[in-house]
């Protein structure tokens, strides 16, 4: 390109001026032209003009929600589910430590599943905020109707305060495009979300299973009617005893009737 | 097999400039629903380049990946609506801007700019290039060598594509409809 025009390397100081590019010498020398000169300072007017009219108009609304989601769990590890035998999972219930023995129990694992992503992204998102339940309630008879009237599925709200998981209340996520009903449960200072699911987001599978991602605990089953997702920030041990618990008062008829 | 260290260095430099990506994806392929794949596809290779790569500006690093990406992305999906940033065509159309200082005032422009609409239609009808650099300079906010990093091209043309840019948009804005 001709760059040896005087005119046009007037021009692109006036744009390196407007960005703040302009080394302080030049940046002097400018000035003192655009005081003598009129048509000068007219250009800088126009050209700052156009600048103003592009950065207010030619930014696009921000990236669309379902993308931002992609981009952040394209660097997400994927989760890894392993089964939890039901001899073991009620070993962990009764407070049997294991250690060695659940590494022999990996299972192959499983490409990252937006069950498992949504569900955590929702926990982490209800750790940060002030309101980690839309409904505040230890009584299973204000967060059930709360809920049902919140979202299509019927929920099963088991209490298990005796088994030292208070109820603390409820709220909704949404995944796939579908709102379902979550429980939060209290365990010390800790919370653990409890996700009912229709089983077409279920895996199929009908056992425990318990995986980690982005460092949160989750394990899974499925009953005939729903699948379940338990999230929690506690240790892997008291999260599959946690699914025990909810699993057997759940099995007994400890649930409330639908 | 990604390892550990490449995904917590794309979790610190890509998803923070999602927005800024998308904006570039945007104008690049003129497209939402494209921006969005392409955005995705940058993400990967980013994800995957992060693995060897030592990244100095994330912004301007992940915009050249958005940008190429978008470059093979239009011409292999797109390949008749897009003539070819750089090409010989935009060459002569780049050449042709008038870079006079121009007669008019700066009150048609900010008439003009009044108007959003007009003023992305105006946007959307510059050469690629000169496009892509004003979208780098005043729409993601890049440093002139920022976006010569980024479009991979000299800083002297950074600073000539800007400034023609400029002048053909002023041209079309203070144009009476």
């Amino acid at each position: 390109m001709k760059d040896t025009d005087p005119r046009q390397d007037r021009l692109l100081r006036l744009n390196a001026a407007l960005d703040d590019e302009l080394d302080a010498a030049h940046r002097v020398e400018l000035e003192r032209e655009l005081e003598r000169d009129p048509q000068l300072r007219a250009s800088l007017q126009r050209l700052s003009a156009v600048r103003d009219a592009v950065r207010r108009h030619g930014a696009p609304e921000a990236a669309p929600a379902a993308l931002r989601s992609a981009v952040a769990a394209i660097g997400r590890p994927k989760a890894i589910w392993r089964r939890i035998p039901l001899s073991l999972a009620a070993a962990v219930a009764a407070g049997v430590v294991i250690g060695a023995a659940a590494q022999a129990l990996l299972f192959p694992s499983r490409a990252a599943d937006p069950v498992a992503v949504a569900m955590v992204a929702d926990f982490a998102r209800a750790e940060l905020s002030d309101r980690p339940f839309e409904v505040a309630s230890s009584d299973r008879h204000t967060v059930k109707p709360w809920l049902v009237a919140h979202a299509p599925l019927g929920v099963e709200v088991v209490d298990l305060a005796d088994n030292g998981y208070p109820l603390a209340g409820g709220r909704i996520v949404v995944v796939d495009a579908t709102p379902v009903p979550t429980l939060v449960y209290q365990r010390r200072e800790h919370w653990i979300a409890l996700t009912e699911l229709p089983l077409s987001l279920g895996d199929g599978a009908l056992e425990a299973r318990e995986g980690t991602l982005d460092g949160f605990r989750l394990v899974r089953w499925a009953d005939r009617e729903r699948a379940y997702v338990a999230v929690s920030d506690v240790d892997a041990a008291e999260l599959s005893a946690f699914a025990a618990s909810f699993r057997a008062a759940a099995g007994v008829g400890g649930g409330e009737a639908r | 097999m990604i390892s550990d260290a490449a995904r917590r260095r794309y979790q610190a430099i890509v998803p923070p400039h999602v927005d800024d990506a998308y904006a570039l994806a945007r104008w690049l392929s003129g497209d939402p629903a494209d921006a969005e794949d392409i955005v995705q596809e940058a993400a990967l290779r980013a994800l995957k380049a992060l693995e060897t790569a030592n990244v100095e500006r994330p912004r301007a690093w992940f915009l050249c990946i958005v940008r190429n990406t978008a470059l093979t992305w239009m011409a292999k999906n797109r390949s008749k609506l897009l003539s070819f940033a750089g090409g010989a065509d935009e060459l002569a159309e780049i050449e042709s801007v008038d870079l006079a200082e121009g007669e008019g005032s700066p009150e048609a422009i900010l008439i003009a700019a009044e108007d959003g609409e007009r003023v992305r239609q105006a946007i959307a009808a510059l050469a690629p290039a000169l496009r892509e650099a004003l979208v780098l300079r005043d729409i993601n906010g890049l440093a002139y060598r920022e976006i010569a990093e980024a479009t991979e091209t000299p800083i002297g043309t950074v600073m000539s594509r800007l400034a023609r840019g400029r002048a053909a948009l002023a041209k079309i804005l203070e144009d009476k409809r």
